[in-house]
């Protein structure tokens, strides 16, 4: 056994030591490794799933189809013009199968059916990642210098937003955000160029602080900087996390700087004993002028009630002075030159019934702990210092203190930026999406010398803003420009003459959007001279009503004497008018009744038009489009004719449907609807 | 007319006024020259057999090497986004941890031209041609000159913060006291090693030391900014 | 009793394709083994006869012999890669991706020239000390030393230059940083690079430049070196065999001679 074992060694031995024999076997052995190394590719990732793939569909009723659609090998979507070389499809085989849209698992999950087509853009366009990998890790989650990682899933809207810069329908996060962005005044401080050229506005109106001093208090500033969400939980003003000090110090700069403004302030009313039944007439004053349309309250239930063009309204009575206050309600344009708010023409004593009203409106608790001392000269100083690195003058105007240019860093490209670049806290998970998240969310956590104030967003805005972030990418500015879709631009439009000042005291830009300048709560104006008669639209101004069933009224009466009245019907009428067609082209009476009968089959039969609006209350159920029972006597026939015909034409994105109805069938639905005068369903009650 | 006892390297067809060298007589040894040469084996098979199989064995691991570990690719260059750190290829590793502590002027062209003018002139030295250990002689001066050497080094290290040098610095130090401790009759093998090195040896032995080191601290223990980093803590 | 291999390989040597090929001859004789050598024109850089005692793995470690192996592995690599390869901007990075992702074995002859590459750096690196620790630089081989300095120069430059090539960041930072260092040249510094590069920055430009570097001029010239170097080996008188190593005494007979003159 022993010498057995001694002679097998000494053999191995003596193979080893003869170096011909040795050569033979490791050339066998390199041959042999080299006759493997295909293997590498054959054992790659994409082979396998599509290995897979086959046995999957083999099991399935639909296999011989899927089958035939199966080819093998790598699959790419190649489209130079973009740079796009995506290879997605080698693995995800089922992509285009609408029959696998059951599957639930990846890979071989069908895409859910979207507006483009698959080929149109690629895949990595919308997700992420890269396109050229083949293998799974590579594709989905390489960092590597600045390579994307996969797009989450919930972030997806924002893809859209590279190219479609302007609100998008079946993206409602990313119009959100967008929205947030405008809204939250991001962008005061963070400038966001658009591809287009242009930079994203905010839409906030942050008061001017220069004449703050008439308005409210040193005290009510301080508690104000302390913390705006318990002043009001809608404040658009985020938390700078101010120290008492400092706080101190900002409110006593700010009211030292304040100057007294000419006509900022009037005698307030006396107080009353009758505070009770002036409330009562107060609050009806509040509610028949539709301050609710932009001001919200809270009720007893905690809910708050009201639009949200104009600040929350729930503890003013607590911030603005009395005789501020009176002077606001009669000009508000005096103090603030850009607010939104209309100028009532409200008579004295309904000013004082409303300003007492509104100032009723406390929240004893909110100034309860503030006791300041007198500020000396150096706290003024040291509120200087602070309100300029705070920023301050970004959002309001301060007298003295010139607004910074790009005082934070700019987010034009933030969708792009490499994970690389980014710090990231402890525990956090190292991608671009959760670091804009956590830096929306707390924007102190990484450094307490940030500036960045805290804004009072849920998870859900949150994740709103971080997809309109995400939608800033580079490749939004190197694409080519056919495929942008520009924002809606806004113009700078303002009406002239007469008619122009009494339109911009009464604010009507604020809520309605003429020629591509203003609000989007209300209708649009631009071509209101060709849509209504005249008695409608002068009956309209006396006195708003709304003209869809399901939308609470929001048109405020604005107590117009006839003469401005006048002004503004033939304004309207005269200026804001479609080149497009006549307005006066067809009669507003006077079809014959067997036409009107047509256009009734017509309306009835052959476009269903009942499933969206009302001729007869009593006998039709739509809900979702305005009232049609007395739309003979709103509109012209002109209009409706040539609405009918194409309404995007005339309403840009409205959702009426373009039925691409001849003229006489037009023609013939323009009679019965003209004859819908006095809303007793003329000719619809059979 | 040159002497015929004159040994130059030229070459000539009249071996009477151009003698070849044809052989190198050292000091230490006597005048001795071979008449015949060792045992030789012929080229084929005996040296290419051999030859090839050391090189299909390097093939073998490589190939290997190929097979289960892919090389390296990021993202596409992009000059506005600069990776930190930007490491060079390894082999310059060593130069680049230089460049950190001195000058470029120092570190990217005065370093690296004497190291390649060094390399190129060391045949052409004379000194010590026979090889003998660096302290066999005037050990108590050459010791002397050695460990103040060091200690400049060592000094002109620190001055620039050049810490990671110094262990290297040390060891060497350490070794030469060891050397010049040994005599080439010790028991001890790796003392007689030492005592028989040549200066050459010496000087070779300590930049390839610090070379080592360098590079190795260059491709692994730096981070962002060339801050120092644990590899085994990322 | 022959193989059949054996017969076949006999058969075939006795052909007179392969007596034209091959002019050595048949058989197995000092002759036929020198003739070998002798009558190939890549063999005949190398000398006939060895020490015996070279063959042993202690005294080169083959490392010389290794570097050239390398040196062809990448050679054969590097032409195939060239096949796939556009030395421009942006389309370079985008065929290294289709090497990876889409080439068959793409990927692996990829990672070969890689893993090679730096293997060669390596070796010869290992080969220069292992040259200097055994002192076969001294006369007569100090020219050889000299040419191998270049080879190892000419390597580090084919490395450095083809690093380039993939047109990664890793590629695009370690060129940036590392021709930067060449400007601090005095006076000339700013010339260098430019001539570097072909430009102040490291753009198409420099790829173009560094992809002619790398598969025509640095391979062209580490060919020459190589030469002169294989060929000095032989005409300085083979692998060098230190005196002191076991083996020289008994090998060696002595005589007389008269004594060395002192410079």
């Amino acid at each position: 056994m022993q010498t057995n074992k001694t002679g097998f060694l000494s053999s191995i031995r003596a193979f080893v030591r003869d170096p011909f024999r040795m050569f033979g076997m490791v050339s066998v052995i390199l041959l042999l490794l080299l006759t493997i190394a295909p293997a590498k590719d054959y054992f790659s990732q994409w082979r396998g799933y599509q290995r897979q793939y086959l046995r999957f569909i083999g099991s399935r009723g639909d296999a011989v189809t899927l089958r035939r659609h199966f080819t093998g090998g790598i699959q790419q979507i190649w489209i130079p013009k973009l740079d796009v070389v995506d290879r997605c499809q080698s693995c995800h085989v089922g992509l285009a199968e609408a029959s696998l849209a059951d599957v639930k698992e990846q890979p071989f999950r069908a895409h859910p059916p979207i507006p483009h087509k698959l080929t149109e853009f690629g895949c990595t366009m919308c997700h992420r990642g890269q396109g050229a990998a083949t293998t799974v890790e590579e594709a989905h989650h390489s960092e590597m210098a600045g390579e994307e990682p996969i797009l989450p899933a919930r972030y997806i809207e924002s893809s859209c937003g590279q190219c479609h810069h302007e609100p998008l329908e079946g993206a409602p996060k990313l119009n959100r955000g967008r929205v947030a962005l405008a809204r939250y005044g991001c962008v005061h401080c963070h400038t966001i160029a658009l591809p287009e050229g242009s930079t994203m506005q905010a839409t906030d109106n942050p008061p001017p602080l220069s004449h703050i001093a008439d308005k409210t208090t040193r005290e009510w500033i301080y508690a104000w900087l302390k913390d705006p969400a318990s002043y009001s939980a809608t404040a658009t003003m985020p938390n700078f996390q101010l120290s008492d000090a400092d706080a101190g110090d900002i409110s006593a700069f700010l009211i030292a700087n304040s100057t007294p403004q000419p006509g900022d302030t009037i005698a307030p009313p006396a107080a009353s004993g009758d505070a009770a039944s002036g409330s009562d007439a107060g609050a009806s004053l509040y509610g028949e002028s539709f301050c609710a349309s932009c001001h919200a309250t809270q009720n007893e239930a905690g809910n708050l009630v009201g639009g949200d063009l104009g600040p929350e309204l729930t503890n003013v009575g607590g911030k603005v002075k009395p005789g501020w206050l009176m002077a606001w309600m009669r000009d508000p344009q005096k103090y603030d030159p850009q607010t939104p708010m209309p100028q009532y023409r409200w008579t004295d004593p309904q000013l004082k019934l409303i300003v007492s009203y509104v100032e009723g409106k406390t929240d004893p608790d909110f100034l309860a702990n503030v006791h300041l001392q007198p500020a000396t000269k150096a706290q003024i100083a040291h509120g200087k210092k602070l309100v300029i690195e705070y920023g301050c003058a970004s959002c309001h105007v301060i007298a003295g203190v010139p607004k910074p240019d790009n005082f934070a860093p700019e987010l034009s490209r933030i969708g792009s930026k490499p994970v690389v670049q980014l710090v990231f806290l402890p525990g956090m998970k190292h991608t671009l999406p959760a670091y804009l998240e956590q830096k929306i969310r707390q924007p102190r956590s990484f450094g307490p010398s940030l500036h960045m104030p805290r804004y009072n967003f849920n998870a859900g805005q949150i994740e709103d803003l971080t997809t309109a972030l995400l939608s800033l990418t580079d490749r939004s500015f190197s694409l080519p420009a056919s495929l942008q879709v520009p924002a809606v631009r806004e113009t700078s439009y303002q009406p002239a003459g007469q008619a122009g000042q009494l339109m911009a005291s009464l604010n009507c830009q604020s809520c309605h959007r003429i020629n591509g300048h203003g609000g989007t709560m209300a209708p649009d104006l631009s071509w209101e001279g060709s849509s209504v008669q005249r008695a409608w639209l002068d009956n309209f101004l006396k006195n708003p009503n709304t003209l869809r069933p399901t939308l609470i009224r929001r048109m405020p009466r604005f107590n117009l004497t006839d003469a401005e009245r006048t002004t503004l019907t033939d304004y309207i009428l005269t200026v804001y008018q479609t080149p497009a067609f006549d307005r006066d082209a067809m009669p507003l009476a006077g079809y014959p009744p067997q036409l009107i009968e047509q256009g009734r089959q017509l309306f009835y039969s052959k476009y269903d038009c009942q499933s969206c609006h009302m001729v007869n209350p009593n006998v039709d159920k739509g809900y979702i489009g305005p009232m049609l029972t007395h739309v003979g006597a709103r509109l012209n026939a002109a209009w409706i004719f040539h609405y009918l015909k194409d309404p995007q034409a005339l309403r840009p994105g409205t959702i009426e449907p373009n039925q691409h109805m001849s003229d006489d069938d037009a023609r013939a639905l323009t009679a019965f609807l003209m004859a819908q005068k006095s809303g007793a369903g003329q000719g619809a009650n059979q | 007319m040159t002497p015929p006892k004159d040994f130059t390297a030229a070459v000539g067809s009249d071996m009477r006024v151009a003698p070849r060298r044809v052989l190198f007589v050292t000091r230490r040894t006597s005048p001795q020259v071979k008449l015949h040469d060792e045992e030789r084996v012929q080229t084929f098979p005996e040296v290419l057999v051999r030859a090839l199989l050391a090189v299909e064995c390097l093939a073998i691991a490589l190939v290997l090497m190929s097979l289960f570990f892919n090389a390296p690719l990021e993202g596409i260059a992009n000059p506005t986004n600069t990776p930190n750190p930007a490491k060079a290829p390894w082999y310059f590793l060593g130069l680049q941890e230089l460049l950190h502590y001195f000058p470029p002027i120092v570190a990217g062209v005065l370093i690296p031209g004497v190291l390649i003018t060094a390399l190129l002139v060391i045949p052409y030295f004379d000194i010590n041609i026979e090889a003998e250990g660096f302290f066999l002689r005037n050990r108590q001066r050459r010791l002397l000159v050695s460990m103040g050497l060091s200690a400049a080094f060592a000094v002109f290290l620190l001055f620039f913060d050049v810490y990671v040098a110094l262990p290297a610095v040390a060891v060497m130090a350490g070794l030469m006291l060891l050397a010049a401790a040994s005599s080439p009759q010790s028991p001890n093998r790796f003392r007689r090693y030492l005592a028989l090195r040549p200066v050459s040896w010496w000087i070779m032995t300590w930049f390839l030391f610090e070379m080592v080191v360098l590079t190795a601290v260059g491709t692994f223990f730096r981070g962002p900014g060339w801050s120092w980093v644990w590899p085994w803590r990322s | 009793m022959p193989s059949p291999i054996a017969t076949a390989l006999d058969r075939l040597e006795r052909t007179r394709v392969w007596r034209s090929i091959f002019r050595s001859g048949k058989g197995r004789s000092t002759l036929h083994n020198a003739l070998v050598i002798q009558q190939s024109v890549f063999l005949h850089l190398f000398s006939v006869k060895v020490r015996k005692r070279m063959l042993s793995l202690g005294a080169t470690w083959y490392l010389g012999t290794l570097t050239l192996a390398t040196f062809l592995l990448l050679v054969v690599t590097g032409v195939l890669l060239m096949l796939y390869y556009h030395p421009s901007v942006p389309q370079a990075y985008t065929d290294v991706k289709d090497l990876q992702f889409v080439v068959s074995s793409g990927l692996f002859l990829r990672n070969l020239h890689r893993w090679s590459a730096h293997a060669m750096v390596f070796l010869a690196f290992a080969h220069m000390f292992r040259v200097f620790y055994r002192g076969a630089y001294r006369p007569p081989r100090e020219f050889n030393w000299v040419v191998g300095v270049v080879l190892l120069l000419i390597t580090l430059l084919l490395s450095y230059t083809g690093y380039l090539l993939p047109w990664d960041q890793l590629a695009y930072w370690a060129i940036t940083v590392g021709t930067n260092i060449s400007s601090a040249v005095p006076l000339v510094g700013d010339k260098i690079r430019f001539l570097l590069l072909g430009g102040h920055f490291v753009n198409a430009n420099a790829l173009l430049r560094f992809y002619v570097l790398h598969c025509v001029i640095l391979p062209l010239s580490a060919v020459l070196f190589l030469a002169v170097h294989f060929w000095r080996i032989r005409k300085d008188g083979g692998l060098y065999v230190r005196e002191s190593e076991p083996g020289a005494a008994e090998a060696a007979q002595t005589s007389t001679t008269e004594e060395r003159e002192k410079p």
